[in-house]
């Protein structure tokens, strides 16, 4: 007789609905304490009353304190200290809005987006449709303070392209410096040097570069370097490079740690808060505002 | 004519690849889970700026919003914020009027509470990023002045707080 082959039974899947239960009782829980955008605070100190007996005679200028401020216009960033002042960083202002209905990124200069407004239309998406008129200022990501060269005040100046680590999107995140701690950076071509600088090419893989951040010096990976692009340096990174040199060089003074950030009335808060962090990032843990002439 | 296949009608339902999605789902709530809670949370019509600080503030404090229409003290809308780009003078009469009402109030609390009422009060001021530097210092003016000296800015944590 022939031996009937037992066909190997299929093992019974386990009963997966109590977990599914669980699951859909847990979800929405943790949903509802979910934080997608975080918000934290940045602490600010207002200017401190002196103790000072105040005569005619104003106080001989401390010549061990740094007395540094940083002081922001409508063009240009300054480091004030000791009564002298470094060369100005003059930008450009860029707008980069998101655009609600293609949620992509588009950047105009304010002078442009004004000039829509008041001809009734609201900045142009990458999709062709218009933002809102009315609430477009809401729809700004990011204010970019592009870094200028200029040769004399009266010179228009040409926009300083430098390499970037990418966060995505096209957008840049930390600012490269090479061995001599300066940035990998040219000014652009065409009128206002709005044009990248062909001259300028992307650091390749195995190149030692840097950013402002401590003991970041390393050799490109491949897929670091494949991401890196090209970008309109920043004025903050500029200004942020300036300052680490300083608080590093006058390390012993007592004030080391103070700067003021004097602005114009109309200068935008956001400005003042990516200066302040900026400042924080150098060491300067102790940061007042005042305002400029004022 | 076409044969239709006949599928068999105790063909078990399965749970599997949901299981997968909801284990999904799971581990990306947990990660963004913020177990403290918020002590600030947003006002409407703002817009934060962004940085990369991540101090989270320690207690609940005093909230003054500036957007673009008014200054809010406490969800109540005290002045215009155009008045107070208009006025000369840093200390904001109405804003200062409704903060020392506060102060005195935080003050009556911890003496009441055997707490030390000297101590500088804390304010967390949520600033539209677009808001001129002008109303920004006028209300930062005022809250010194009615004793809130303890001034902090409320931002939006870079990349959502990731590293």
């Amino acid at each position: 007789m022939a031996k009937e082959i037992k066909k190997p039974k299929k093992p019974d899947e386990p009963d997966l609905l109590p977990a599914m239960g669980l699951f859909t009782i847990l979800i929405p829980m943790l949903l509802s304490m979910t934080a997608f955008q975080k918000l934290a605070i940045v602490e600010v100190n207002l200017p401190e009353r002196s103790n000072m007996i105040m005569d005619d005679t104003p106080p001989e200028p401390d010549q061990q304190a740094l007395n540094l401020s940083l002081a922001v216009t409508t063009d240009y960033l300054v480091i004030g200290a000791r009564g002298g002042f470094q060369p100005n960083v003059y930008f450009k202002e860029m707008w980069t809005f998101r655009c609600k209905t293609d949620a992509k990124l588009i950047t105009y200069a304010p002078e442009d987006v004004k000039a829509a407004v008041e001809s009734g239309h609201g900045p142009k998406c990458q999709d062709g449709s218009e933002m809102d008129v009315e609430k477009y200022i809401y729809d700004i990501e990011t204010i970019e303070l592009w870094a200028i060269q200029k040769e004399s005040e009266e010179d228009p100046g040409r926009v300083i392209w430098g390499m970037y680590s990418s966060q995505g999107e096209g957008r840049p995140d930390s600012a490269y410096l090479d061995g001599a701690n300066n940035f990998l950076a040219l000014p652009g071509e065409g009128p206002l040097g709005l044009q990248k600088p062909a001259a300028l090419k992307l650091p390749s893989a195995g190149t030692r570069v840097s950013t402002l951040s401590e003991n970041s010096e390393r050799a490109l990976k491949p897929d670091a370097a494949a991401s890196n692009i090209i970008y309109a340096l920043s004025a903050y990174d500029v200004i942020a490079k300036d300052l680490i040199a300083i608080h590093t060089q006058f390390i012993d003074l007592e004030d080391v740690d103070n700067i003021i950030i004097v602005a114009n009335d109309d200068t935008q808060f956001d400005k003042i808060i990516q200066l302040m962090d900026r400042a924080k990032e150098a060491g300067f843990t102790k940061i007042n505002l005042a305002k400029l002439g004022g | 004519m076409r044969k239709t296949r006949k599928y068999s009608e105790d063909v078990p339902f399965s749970l599997t690849s949901m299981m997968d999605m909801m284990t999904i789902i799971l581990v990306f709530m947990i990660k963004n889970i913020d177990a403290e809670g918020q002590l600030v949370t947003q006002a409407e019509n703002l817009v934060l700026p962004n940085s990369t600080s991540k101090i989270q503030p320690k207690e609940v404090s005093l909230t003054v919003v500036v957007d673009n229409g008014f200054v809010v003290v406490d969800n109540e809308k005290i002045v215009p914020t155009a008045d107070v780009l208009a006025q000369d003078s840093l200390l904001v009469e109405k804003v200062n009027t409704v903060l020392q009402d506060r102060r005195q109030i935080e003050k009556d609390h911890a003496l009441a509470n055997n707490l030390p009422a000297d101590e500088a009060g804390h304010i967390i001021v949520q600033i539209d990023k677009n808001i001129p530097y002008d109303a920004m210092y006028k209300v930062m003016a005022t809250c010194g002045f009615s004793g809130y000296t303890n001034i902090a800015f409320a931002v939006m944590m870079k990349n959502g707080g990731e590293e």
